[in-house]
């Protein structure tokens, strides 16, 4: 499974390898970029598809909290 | 004469206290520390009310209980390093529950992070994974529009606790007036499309079996009243989890109590007999499903919740409602109402019938039973009371026993199970309460965790009512070891308790004692008719088990109901 991350705080980043890793998920391959305000970054994750699809969603769910606020 | 005080310059620490106020925050329960002194400085004089805790652990807890019972925001506060690490068990319960906390810890000054200065400790880090967010503010100019950002993060959505971090040099820093205002929160929210709504009502109007099951997401008191709505105009069977209870209408024959492993026979046959099963604001946890692929198998499900997340977790489901629960549940009213709107009565009859009286044990030889303690009790206490609970064995009884009139009428730590939560959370309700009677219903075991807190309750004569069970056992633990591991009762007992009565007359609280059966009519009279803060000793009998019970990872067919 792949995940492009686009958020506002670089330790989202951090966050999502340690949730991969409770979710008996790995992270096989991380690119990350932070700018002032913008991190971004590229996951690749392996482990069992349930387990998978769950990580997916709950790093939706994080993301969807920096996304509460308008500019 | 008494010299004119130097007005102190306004620092960091206002622009703080500035955005509670306008958050509208009355009350914080915090412990001051050496770098969060600016804020204290700040507090000294000021109209906002700080409640001094006796360890950062209760001041987490209070105000996750303020929060519980008030559905408003609460709000703790902590020094550095000890003080901020205290407060994480409190915010790991406000994210298991979905409950709206603010937290605002300080941490050593700027240059000082990163090198383990005295008192440092990474709460960022720490406590990252278990709120919605942890913010560290290193611009005093952001101050104001980063608190007030963290309060409307809490509330969002499925609400949660955030954690802001603010190093002492910037509380420290000269005042700096809000800059930018607080960012807007979006007003798109979820909302369940209308084919789904259509989908749910179809399979409503299809079903033959049908039950409801509300959880924490019924919570809000819109939820509440369509939630009811809903089952008296459908004639529901209808169930919650132990954070939903008080979503049913105390009035209404078909609410069959609580699910899940302590929870009625009736409601765990009914789920298992359904064909479909509606659950709102539920997240399927284990202790509510069991075995996941046996839950509910003959069952349609229809699943309503605002975090998708929450989708297809633990249980496949069929018809998928996202958004939030008042939303959905009034939009399924509406579109059952354009079409035949079934009625369910004789199923509800039916399924009530799967159960039967709640067990209670009978005291007998000079021994208290404490379910037999607290069917007295609940006959007796006041209408309207909010209770509060530790966790346990008590927990369990209570929550099978109680019957709030709304969800914020009960107030335990459910998905994490945090013992020493009850006396502290109590306390957090009566300041959300004021004039409304709290009990905190706690056990031995739990309740010496945070016990130092009567000195709280001496000092503000917080209205609080303690209900101490004490059977001098880890009850819970202690059933477990006599049911699946060979009675070999490792750690479990707490034979050589202090004398609580002592401890409270230490802290000047009046207390009242029930030693065995025959003094508890009296003294549970005497107990209910004092008026201010009290604690209630009730010596119970210690091998007690709580029933009915599923076994952890079992299914219906396990569930007992006494000792086989």
């Amino acid at each position: 499974m792949t995940y492009d991350l686009v958020v506002g705080d670089p330790r989202t980043v951090a966050r999502v390898i340690n949730m991969a890793h409770r979710f008996q998920c790995r992270a096989s391959r991380v690119d990350s970029t932070s700018s002032e305000s913008v991190t971004t970054a590229h996951f690749e994750f392996a482990g069992d598809a349930k387990q998978l699809d769950r990580l997916r969603a709950q790093i939706d769910r994080i993301v969807q909290f920096e996304k509460i606020f308008v500019s | 004469m008494i010299p004119a005080m130097t007005p102190r310059p306004r620092t960091g620490g206002d622009a703080v206290l500035e955005a509670l106020e306008r958050e509208g925050v009355d009350v914080i329960f915090g412990y001051p520390g050496g770098t969060i002194m600016p804020f204290y400085d700040a507090l000294y004089g000021h109209p906002m009310r700080h409640i001094l805790v006796r360890h950062e652990a209760g001041a987490a807890f209070a105000a996750g209980g303020y929060a519980r019972t008030s559905g408003r925001v609460g709000v703790c506060c902590a020094t550095s390093g000890p003080g901020a690490t205290n407060l994480v068990t409190g915010l790991v319960d406000a994210m298991m529950d979905s409950i709206p906390v603010v937290a605002i810890t300080a941490n050593v000054r700027t240059p000082l992070m990163g090198t383990d200065g005295f008192q440092e400790a990474d709460v960022c880090a720490i406590t990252q994974c278990t709120t919605k967010a942890s913010i560290l503010i290193t611009d005093p100019g952001q101050l104001y529009t980063k608190v007030r950002e963290a309060f409307a993060l809490a509330r969002s959505g499925r609400p949660g606790p955030v954690l802001v971090d603010i190093p002492t040099d910037v509380l420290k820093a000269p005042y700096v007036p809000e800059q930018n205002p607080p960012r807007k929160v979006s007003d798109v929210k979820p909302v369940a499309t209308p084919d789904s709504i259509a989908a749910a009502a179809n399979a409503i109007r299809n079903s033959h079996r049908p039950v409801a099951i509300a959880g924490g997401g019924v919570r809000e008191p819109r939820a509440v009243k369509a939630f009811r709505e809903l089952c008296a105009l459908l004639g529901l069977p209808h169930t919650t989890t132990i954070v939903g209870l008080g979503a049913s209408d105390p009035n209404d024959v078909h609410g069959l109590g609580m699910l899940g492993m302590h929870g009625t026979k009736a409601s765990n046959l009914t789920v298992h007999t359904a064909d479909l099963v509606l659950a709102f604001g539920m997240r399927f946890d284990d202790r509510v499903t069991g075995r996941p692929d046996r839950f509910a198998r003959e069952a349609t499900i229809v699943h309503n919740d605002i975090d998708a997340s929450e989708f297809n977790k633990i249980i496949p489901t069929e018809i998928l409602l996202h958004g939030d629960s008042a939303d959905t549940i009034k939009a399924l009213i509406a579109e059952l109402k354009t079409g035949h709107v079934p009625r369910f009565d004789d199923w509800a009859v039916q399924a009530k019938a799967l159960g039967g009286p709640l067990p209670s044990d009978v005291s007998k030889d000079g021994h208290l039973s404490a379910t037999d303690f607290l069917d007295q009790f609940f006959a007796a206490a006041p209408p309207k009371a909010i209770v509060s609970t530790d966790v346990g064995q008590h927990q369990m009884w209570t929550a099978q026993r109680f019957k709030p009139s709304t969800p914020r009428d009960f107030c335990t730590s459910a998905g994490l199970g945090s013992m020493g939560f009850g006396f502290p959370a109590a306390i957090g309700a009566c300041f959300a309460n004021p004039g409304r009677p709290v009990f905190a219903i706690v056990g031995d075991g739990g309740f010496q965790m945070t016990m130092p807190e009567l000195a709280t309750v001496k000092r503000y004569q917080v209205p609080v009512k303690i209900v101490l069970i004490d059977n001098r056992n880890l009850g819970m633990v202690r059933q477990w070891q006599e049911l699946f591991y060979d009675e070999r009762y490792s750690a479990t007992n707490l034979s050589d308790n202090p004398d609580f009565c002592t401890i409270a007359s230490a802290y000047d609280i009046e207390s009242f004692r029930i030693s065995g059966p025959e003094d508890a009519p009296s003294m549970l009279k005497a107990f209910l008719d004092y008026s201010g803060p009290a604690l209630l000793h009730v010596s119970c009998y210690p091998d007690e088990l709580v029933w009915p019970m599923i076994p952890a990872g079992g299914v219906v067919e396990d569930l007992m109901e006494s000792k086989a």
